[in-house]
């Protein structure tokens, strides 16, 4: 009992730092979880109290309603679109890591000096912004007959997930004790057998972050989603929803409330799991 | 050693294997197929790119006849290009900076156990598990002209704003400002906090019993043991955290469209106005381009300035 | 370390956790490229089929997702589907925001592939060379129903090239929309813009402000170069050269600029500066605006949400009259465009002239947003329009003929009295309008400075359009 209060008392400290913090980043997301169920009349009424339901004239069992979020898996594509987002996420996460992980593996400890270069090197094609990129990009992915297909975003995708993946491996493989691997040469082993069978697993720390990263790089796209694919059944949840759920002058903000959350609960418990078995594999060193 | 493993095989493969062991043959090997992949979907896009900014290229089409450098010195006398310029670099350094000692103060608490630590770390890495579009849709409705919900609470709240007439958060050229800053820095943090418990797990073991024995526990473990040794880890994530913001386009173009009257274009929101809605492609490539040495600049500066700061 | 050895020792034949890795990745991509994903993976439409028939052509058509949804789901599940059915031709029509459509279309330009029609929101003369010139079923439909709106041909025409670069479709008539207590309430007239100034500061008294927005957003672009035209502050003349900073022009816009200037401090709020398309229809709904100019996005809306106080009272107005003129622009200039590289040019070209040809049920099941562009496309023109608004049962009953009137009178294109050129496309699309009322108006900058540093940048805008010969 007494350990307890003194423990409690430890990490006040810690929640009264953090708390504020945690309130204030979140708080966009409750007011999303309060907006989607609100009838129009309720919503659309300046002098209501916006963080409880208020009854309508007098029908106060209309109060709060799950209209516009049945309206968002019914009446439009969203569930393809959260189907398409995913597939196009998984795609390019495999596609980056066997791009990356050689890469990776090859500048931290093949590479010698130039390895350095090639880090710096790295970082510059992320100063090129996509706006400017979308347009030549256009011929190559209508070339490939990949218009208006999710293949378009898995071909270009990787563009922006393999520089960052490469560059966290890099620095990842550096910290894996060279013994490791000299020790499986000594055995006979070649450097590619090495490499997949003790550097890459030891390092699934690592590729849980790339992952993530490349992940969310790829749910976060916006002007590549638009363009590239027009038909509405096609689209990932980044362009489908502004599309559809904004029509000339309406928003229908119930409803881009529930479509927004829903995949930010989501994919935030995803990676808050993921993020504690990558700290706690952690052995020692990840960015020297 | 090598003749021991080379008599378990078969002849012919010998001098395939050798070669594979060769550190200059495996190296680039490995690294080709990323090289290759960034240099046809990057690389020759940006060269297109570059191509068309020396041209009067209009409409989608991508050739044009030869204008050399007008492009860029039209845009320069443009002010409200002068302006997108300004505000990118000051959207980027103020954002980074509130991300920066955000995500130092809360890596730093993030690192011991508590209760509920698991539902609060999930708090705090929503902003950046949110599609940046439609996040930023979310904060749009929280602006809202009217409806805003700070607007109410401030007024019909808490009776501190004229609720007729209340702030406009994305109407007055300094609120606009500092809005597109909050949004930048909100979805930004979380991911900066990551990368900064990454480089908190790896600080040795010796160096915390360390700081303990001399007596340095809470703030000033945070001020002379951390912060410190994060500097490295710091360094990168500013320098993501930089061009994350600089060449987004989604926040500003969501939020403000520019607005009010183009007081918070962003280069990449100019250049998207300029190049593709209004059809001039060559000045919009041009105007896009001047992001690129402005953050390779930076780039450049800090990759040499954490070299330096490397702790041993 | 003793177990890795172990590992090793293990021979070559067992897989690791890395082989594995690299092996179910390989798979995962054969099956994305090949296998079980659908046909949406691969970008087809699926085998040309409708009711079991093959079809011969195909026809990809690609406009903008109209504010009534009905109107969307009429035209992709009923009409084109006849009309293919009819023709011989799958049509597929993809529906995207307004805001998108350039940057989209760009996408298609630069790729040289994608859909056969597409439909811009405002002329799209900065794509006159990469589409196909449509004389022949101008004339066509011209001999058919006569001849198109004015606002039509010079929102569609090139005199530098004497063609038509695009097809009128519809256009969107932009009255005025009130609340009719207020405006009794405070004793304030529509008439003209000057009772409007004064009598703006009594609205905003009673806490209902005018809605006249001054933000980065299409109802703000249309409504103060409407005002400009009012006060004769033209941007362009007839010949498309730029003469806003000259004589008359000059003095007409200084005056317009006043004018908002002075609505905005005695009668608005801050709200305008920072509104999205959606806003002054909100605002509007929600009981607080006297006064919004926009297309009848807002009295529909009112109806629909069944709020009966709020719709009766809401009545449309023709935009009010300044000294020099009462003209307006059409707030949505629908022009479809048929690209070079389409692959069904003759099957486009059947079906705009086809469309234009029965839009009288385009007029009605657009809730009388969609005026053809040719007014002859409904039997008796403007009078039948006018018998067919006036069948409207919302109250306050036939509160939708002022929108004939508006049509037939007070609707002009952008760029009046010229074509609306690339040159005006640019100047609306960088929001250069709302960004010199606003400076303006939040006291940033003189009128007369605005005026000039306005016409500079209009001036250079031409400038370089002129080079490439499309003005």
């Amino acid at each position: 009992m007494a350990g307890r209060v003194t423990a409690a008392r430890r990490s006040l400290p810690t929640y009264l730092v953090l708390g504020p913090f945690a309130i204030l980043l979140a708080f966009p997301f409750y007011w999303m979880l309060v907006t989607m169920f609100k009838e129009d009349l309720d919503l659309y009424n300046a002098e209501n109290v916006p963080y409880v339901y208020n009854p309508i004239q007098w029908k106060f069992w209309e109060s709060a309603t799950t209209k516009h979020v049945e309206f968002l898996f019914t009446d439009t594509h969203y569930p393809d679109w959260l189907v398409n987002t995913a597939i196009v996420g998984i795609a390019v996460v495999v596609i980056t890591l066997i791009v990356a992980l050689p890469a990776g593996y090859a500048l931290a400890r093949l590479s010698g000096s130039w390895g350095q270069t090639a880090g710096i090197g790295i970082f510059l094609v992320y100063l090129i912004p996509p706006t400017l990129l979308f347009l030549p990009l256009s011929p190559l992915v209508a070339r490939l007959g990949l218009q208006n297909s999710l293949l378009s975003l898995i071909l270009v995708y990787p563009s922006f997930t393999i520089p960052f993946s490469t560059w966290l491996l890099m620095g990842f493989f550096k910290t894996i004790p060279q013994e490791l691997e000299d020790a499986a040469l000594v055995d006979g082993c070649s450097r590619l057998k090495a490499l997949t069978r003790i550097v890459f697993p030891i390092s699934l720390p690592g590729i849980l972050t790339v992952v993530i990263f490349a992940f969310s790089l790829c749910v976060n796209e916006f002007i590549y989603a638009f363009t590239f694919i027009s038909s509405t059944e096609n689209r990932t949840i980044s362009s489908g929803v502004p599309n559809e759920l904004i029509r000339g002058d309406v928003f229908f903000w119930q409803s881009l409330m529930a479509a927004t959350l829903i995949p930010s609960i989501v994919l935030a418990l995803l990676y808050n799991t993921f993020l504690d078995r990558f700290i706690k594999g952690f052995t020692g060193g990840a960015f020297r | 050693m090598e003749a021991h493993a080379a008599s378990r095989r078969k002849p012919g493969t010998r001098r395939w294997r050798r070669a594979l062991e060769d550190r200059r043959v495996l190296a680039p090997l490995l690294i080709a197929p990323a090289v290759i992949f960034i240099l046809l979907v990057v690389g020759v896009p940006f060269g297109w790119a570059i191509y068309l900014s020396l041209t009067d290229s209009i409409g989608g089409s991508l050739k044009g006849n030869w204008v050399g450098f007008d492009n860029f010195t039209n845009a320069w006398a443009d002010d409200n290009f002068r302006k997108a310029f300004r505000n990118t670099l000051i959207f980027t350094l103020a954002s980074q900076a509130i991300v920066l000692v955000g995500a130092a103060v809360l890596s730093h608490y993030l690192m011991s156990d508590f209760r509920g630590k698991w539902f609060i770390r999930l708090l705090i890495i929503m902003p950046w598990a949110a599609p940046v579009a439609l996040g930023t849709l979310g904060w749009l409705w929280i602006f809202d002209s009217l409806f805003s919900v700070i607007n109410w609470t401030l007024g019909h709240g808490l009776g501190v704003v004229d609720s007729s007439d209340p702030p406009q958060w994305l109407g007055r050229p300094n609120l606009a400002l500092l809005s597109v800053i909050v949004v930048h820095a909100w979805r930004i943090l979380p991911f900066a906090v990551i990368i900064f418990l990454a480089g908190l797990a790896s600080i040795p073991s010796e160096v915390d019993d360390a700081a303990k024995i001399d007596g340095a526990t809470g703030i000033k473990k945070l001020l002379y043991v951390t912060l410190p040794l994060q500097l490295p880890i710091a360094l990168v994530a500013l320098l993501f955290g930089i061009v994350f913001t600089a060449a987004d386009f989604t926040v500003v173009y969501v939020l403000t469209q520019g607005g009010p009257f183009n007081s918070t274009q962003m280069l990449t929101t100019w250049s998207f106005q300029i190049g593709i809605n209004s059809g001039s492609l060559g000045e919009g490539a041009a105007i896009s381009l001047y992001l690129f040495p402005l953050l390779a600049a930076v780039t450049v500066a800090m990759l040499f300035f954490a070299k330096r700061a490397q702790v041993s | 370390m003793a177990d890795v050895l172990d590992e090793l020792e293990g021979g070559s034949s067992t897989l690791t956790r890395g082989d594995l890795l690299k092996r179910g990745g390989a798979a995962a991509f054969a099956v994305s490229m090949f296998g079980a994903l659908p046909d949406k993976a691969l970008g087809f439409y699926g085998p040309l089929k409708y009711q079991n028939k093959q079809l011969s052509g195909e026809l990809k058509i690609l406009q903008w997702a109209h504010f009534v949804p009905s109107y969307d789901q009429w035209l992709d599940n009923t009409y084109v589907k006849e009309w293919g059915e009819k023709n011989d031709v799958e049509v597929k029509i993809d529906h995207i925001n307004n805001a998108l459509l350039v940057a989209t279309a760009s996408s298609e330009v630069a790729a040289q592939s994608g859909h056969d029609l597409f439909w811009f929101i405002s002329p799209p003369s900065s794509f006159q060379k990469q589409v196909v010139p449509l004389n022949d079923i101008v004339q066509e439909v011209t001999r058919k129903l006569g001849p198109m709106a004015k606002v039509a041909k010079k929102s569609t025409y090139s005199p530098k090239t004497k063609t038509f670069y695009g097809f009128p479709d519809d256009y969107a008539p932009d009255p005025v929309q009130y609340r009719r207590s207020y405006l009794q309430e405070a004793g304030v007239s529509l008439r003209t813009w000057e009772d409007l100034r004064k009598g703006a500061a009594k609205l905003k008294q009673i806490g209902h402000p005018v809605g006249l927005g001054m933000s980065n957003e299409i109802d703000s672009n249309m409504l103060l170069s409407s005002l400009l035209y009012c006060y004769g502050g033209f941007i362009q003349d007839e010949e498309n050269r730029v003469v806003i900073g000259q004589g008359a022009n000059r003095k007409g816009a200084i005056e317009a600029l006043e004018v908002m200037r002075d609505i905005y401090r005695n009668g608005m709020s801050d709200e305008v500066f920072a509104w999205t398309a959606a806003s002054n229809n909100q605002a509007f709904l929600a009981g607080r605006l006297s006064v919004a100019l926009n297309a009848i996005s807002i009295a529909r809306s009112a109806e629909n949400s069944g709020n009966t106080a709020l719709s009766d009272d809401t009545w449309l107005a023709s935009i009010p009259r300044g000294p020099v003129m009462r003209l307006g622009n059409e707030h949505v200039m629908g022009v479809f465009v048929i690209w070079k590289f389409a692959k069904n040019k003759e099957a486009a070209k059947k079906y705009l002239v086809d469309q234009q040809l029965g839009y009288r049920e385009h007029f009605i099941r657009s809730q009388y947003y969609n005026f053809p562009a040719w007014t002859g496309a409904i039997k008796g023109g403007f009078k039948t329009i006018r018998e067919m608004t006036a069948q409207d049962t919302h109250k306050p009953k036939g509160k939708y003929t002022i929108l004939t009137t508006i049509a037939e009178k007070y609707t002009t294109n952008p760029g009046h009295p010229g074509n609306t050129t690339p040159v005006i496309d640019e100047i609306f699309q960088t929001w250069m309008i709302p960004q010199m009322f606003a400076e303006v108006a939040q006291g940033k900058s003189s009128p007369a400075d605005a005026v000039k540093s306005f016409n500079r940048k209009a001036q250079g805008i031409y400038r370089k359009w002129k080079n490439q010969g499309l003005v």
